[in-house]
Order: structure tokens, then C-alpha cells, then sequence
């Protein structure tokens, strides 16, 4: 088998996945808020409700499209792509299991589908594409909720992309690459017996990340974008039919991608904990655990606090994380030379 | 004017990250409570002989049914929902109705039909279902209505006995 065959099968598969883990996650949120609500939630299609996803996909395709008046044509189609592909196409680097996959006899190489120098690089800045989704699609609809919740989810991602690009810098700091493997490759092994992870090394910055991620991603406590008791529906007021459906499927692709960074940055990425040659399946269910962890942790913190205020937002993003960042590169960059 | 007294946060609630946990927490073990939703279709509401459903006729133990056609329901009826047609049989009892419906459409579910009855021909069943997609399916003719007396058996007995509650204290 050459080369490009072996990539297109590792990219569909790895594409399939973050799809398929993106419609998983809608159903989960849904049964997840209604547990937390003592209810028992979608549980019509399928087993437990396992199709809900497939069934909502189907609604979505034969609703109406709408355009409203006054929207420019070419951005308002735009803006659902602009949101969706960036947040796909970040999945490309991550570095779901290290070792050679060996599936009948046959070598697949590492399970990712490229392997970057510059992974976080890559990573943050086609990550940080995603907003122009959000903007476009607010300011092209031709209303004053969507102008308003596009406008906030620009201020909130500068605002919070600053304070995680420095914490990841320090994560680079100590690891001296901007490559994932590399990162990972730094974390294996122990450290005072734990597992050499960078969430025991830097919790400060673990912290700071996961909150960031949150403003990143536009979800609660910081979902601005939307934000529907003040602005209808934010930025995606005027979106129908699959249009909107491709906001959503943008948002929980970036909700994966990040836990995902989170996994490979913080938590080790596949290694298995104690065990450093694991073969390469056992990695890849450490990975899904691992991220796990972190959608579950998107989903829970959403259906328990309430969203921020606008200016608690900026003074939280600016006054506080943004030194705090700071101060944490600095420290590391101290003991890192000295 | 209205002075709110701020309560001083403690530092840990300052920092905003401990109550976060908190909050996380108490989530976290709702998520294992029971649920207190009721699957409805398969699961419905438990009903008593109070509950008050749709009119329905008594098909006696021997197989005849209660009514004798005299009218007064459909006299009584507020909504004029009920529509009977009687004829004569050569039993004991000796009318019986022919066709006796009830346009469900018009009903209010209000009782009166099962309160004139002399001959506790017909009760408000526990039946509460109402759908249907024509309106020509929701005009109930004598076959839809028939219920055998063991399906209606726990409302005749509550009714009866407060009839006889009625009766014996309005005597005195």
C-alpha cells in the first residue's frame, strides 16, 4: 500500500471519529442536563436514545433556509463554514497513540495524521480561525443580537487566546518543542511518583488552560457568542436549518479538539500512567479516557454555573489571567535556565 | 430607601475556584438521583375512582347492557353530545338503545349524564385518551362505549356511595 492510501485511511477514520465523537456529545449534553435535572432525556431513538444525533441531522437538512433581508449573501453562506472547518481541521496533528499501528501486516505508521513540528503553533492559530465564523455570521445577518454576540465572541477571544497562548508557552518552556510528540515525549516517566505530567508540574497553568479553554470554545460560563437571554440566540439569531447545525457542529469540534490539547499538553497525552511502552490500542483508550474526562467536564460545568457578566468577563480575562499567565511563564522560564 | 447589606466574602469565595467545586459538586451527585421523569405512553398516571374520564356504558354480567334509552342523560347533557335512538326488546326490561352516541367533539366531560341516570347505565370511566386525526372517529357510537361492569366496577361503587351519602344526610 503507498503512502497517500495509508493517509486517506487514517484521516477518514480519524475524521469519522471526531464526527462522530461531535454528534455523541450533543446526545450527551442533552442526557447529562437532564440527569443533573432528575430527568432521564432523549431516549425515543434507538438504544438509550443513541440516534438522537442522526435524527436531528436529518431535521436539520429538511428545514427551511432562511436568509433575512439586508444579509450579505456571501458571508452569511460563509460564516457556518468558517466555523466548522478550522475546529476540524486542528484534529489533524493531534497525536492520538505513539508506536507504529501493525494491523494485518500491515505497518500504518503513528496513529495522527500528520506530525507537525509546530503542532501547538498549528494548532492555536487555525484553532483561533474559528472565531471569524462567529464574526461573520453576526455581522453578515443584518441584525443588531447577532451584531452584538459577534462582537463579544471577538473581544472574549482576544482577551482569553492571550492568556492561553502564554500558558501554553510555558508548557513549551519545559518541554523546549513545539511539536505534541514532543511534548508528550516529555511527559512520560515520573516525577516525585506521580506520572511526569504537566498537570502536576504546572497546576497553575493546568487551571488557567482549562478556564481559557472554556472562553475559547464559547461555552459556559463564557458563552457571550449566544448568550440567549440577552441576545436571542447571539450570533447564529438569523442561521436555520443546516446552516445552524454546522455552528453547532463547529462548536462541540472545538470542544473535542481542545479537550483533546488538553490531553496532549497537560495530561501526558496517550501514555498510559506507570507503563511507557503500552501497546499502541491501550495509549489510544488512555486518550479517549483522558479526553473524556474533559467533555464531560464541559458538559457538567455548563449545566452548573451560571454564565459571567460581560465586564466580569473582561476583568477576569485581563486583570487577573493575564498576569497570572505571565507570572507563570516567568517562573517556569527561571527554573527552566536556572 | 432600601439599604442592601453586601455580605463580606471570605477569601476562599473571592477566589471564586473553590465554590466553583462546590457547585460542581452538588451536580456532580444529582447526576446518580432518581428521576422523577414519568415515561408517559408506556407509564401513565395511576387513576383513582375519583378520576373523572370519558362516559362510558354499562354492559351488564349478563351480557345486555344497562341503559334503557329513557333520555335523561341526553336531556341532561349541557353540551347536547349524546344522541340516543331506543327500541323495544321482549326481555323483562323491555327497551334498550339501538344507537346511542356520544360526539366526544362536544362532550365536556362534566359528568351530569352519569349524575341523571336512574338505572346506573353509564359512568365517567378512567379513561382519559382523547386523539384522533378525523373528526367523523371521535363521534363514539354504541360499540365504542360498551364497557363490561368489571372495568367500571370501582367508579359505580364510589358513586353509589355518594349518592347514599347525598340522600341520608339531606333527610335529616
Amino acid at each position: 500500500m503507498n503512502d497517500l492510501l495509508i493517509l486517506l485511511i487514517k484521516a477518514s477514520v480519524i475524521y469519522g471519529g471526531l464526527l462522530g465523537t461531535a454528534a455523541l456529545m450533543t446526545l450527551a449534553e442533552r442526557k447529562f442536563s437532564a440527569w443533573m435535572q432528575y430527568r432521564i432525556g432523549p431516549n425515543r431513538v434507538g438504544p438509550f436514545g443513541l440516534l438522537q444525533p442522526l435524527a436531528d441531522g436529518v431535521k436539520f437538512i429538511f428545514k427551511e433556509e432562511v436568509v433575512p433581508d439586508g444579509a450579505n449573501p456571501w458571508l452569511f453562506r460563509m460564516a457556518p463554514m468558517m466555523a466548522a472547518v478550522p475546529a476540524m481541521l486542528t484534529v489533524a496533528v493531534v497525536p492520538f497513540a505513539g508506536g507504529d499501528i501493525v494491523l494485518f501486516g500491515q505497518n500504518f505508521g503513528q496513529l495522527s495524521i500528520t506530525d507537525l513540528d509546530i503542532g501547538v503553533l498549528f494548532m492555536l492559530a487555525i484553532g483561533g480561525l474559528g472565531v471569524y465564523g462567529v464574526i461573520l455570521g453576526g455581522w453578515s445577518s443584518n441584525s443588531k443580537y447577532s451584531l452584538l454576540g459577534g462582537l463579544r465572541a471577538s473581544a472574549q477571544m482576544i482577551s482569553y487566546e492571550l492568556s492561553l497562548i502564554l500558558v501554553v508557552l510555558s508548557i513549551v518552556a519545559m518541554s523546549g518543542t513545539l511539536d505534541l510528540r514532543g511534548i508528550v515525549a516529555e511527559q512520560t516517566g515520573t516525577w516525585l511518583l506521580l506520572p511526569a505530567w504537566n498537570v502536576f508540574q504546572q497546576p497553575l497553568a493546568f487551571v488557567l488552560f482549562v478556564i481559557a479553554t472554556f472562553a475559547e470554545t464559547n461555552r459556559h460560563p463564557f458563552d457571550f457568542a449566544e448568550c440567549e437571554p440577552e441576545l436571542v440566540g447571539g450570533f447564529h439569531t438569523e442561521y436555520s436549518s443546516m446552516k445552524f447545525a454546522l455552528f453547532f457542529l463547529g462548536e462541540y469540534c472545538a470542544m473535542v479538539v481542545m479537550a483533546c490539547l488538553t490531553t496532549v499538553l497537560f495530561l501526558g497525552g496517550p501514555e498510559v500512567p506507570y507503563w511507557a511502552d503500552a501497546p499502541w490500542f491501550l495509549q489510544l483508550v488512555a486518550f479517549m479516557v483522558k479526553a473524556g474526562i474533559f467533555l464531560f467536564l464541559f458538559i457538567w460545568v455548563r449545566w452548573t454555573l451560571p454564565r459571567f457578566r460581560f465586564d466580569q468577563l473582561m476583568h477576569l480575562g485581563w486583570k487577573v489571567f493575564l498576569p497570572l499567565a505571565l507570572a507563570n511563564l516567568f517562573l517556569t522560564g527561571l527554573l527552566v535556565s536556572f | 430607601m432600601v439599604i442592601v447589606k453586601r455580605k463580606t466574602l471570605s477569601l476562599a469565595e473571592r477566589l471564586y475556584l473553590p465554590e466553583v467545586v462546590r457547585g460542581l459538586s452538588i451536580t456532580f451527585r444529582k447526576l446518580f438521583q432518581p428521576k422523577i421523569t414519568r415515561q408517559y405512553p408506556e407509564d401513565p398516571l395511576p387513576t383513582t375512582s375519583v378520576t373523572r374520564g370519558q362516559p362510558r356504558l354499562v354492559v351488564k354480567d349478563d351480557g345486555n347492557i344497562a341503559c334503557v334509552s329513557c333520555g335523561l342523560c341526553e336531556a341532561a347533557c349541557p353540551a347536547y353530545a349524546i344522541t340516543i335512538d331506543g327500541h323495544e326488546t321482549d326481555r323483562s326490561i323491555e327497551r334498550e338503545p339501538e344507537e346511542f352516541q356520544i360526539d366526544m367533539l362536544r362532550c365536556i366531560l362534566c359528568g351530569f349524564c352519569e349524575e341523571a341516570c336512574p338505572k346506573d347505565a353509564i359512568f365517567m370511566s378512567n379513561e382519559l385518551e382523547l386523539a384522533d386525526t378525523t373528526r367523523s372517529a371521535l363521534v363514539y357510537d354504541l360499540e365504542r362505549l360498551k364497557r363490561p361492569a368489571a372495568a367500571l366496577a370501582e367508579r359505580m361503587d364510589y358513586i353509589k356511595r355518594i349518592n347514599k351519602r347525598w340522600q341520608t344526610s339531606s333527610s335529616t
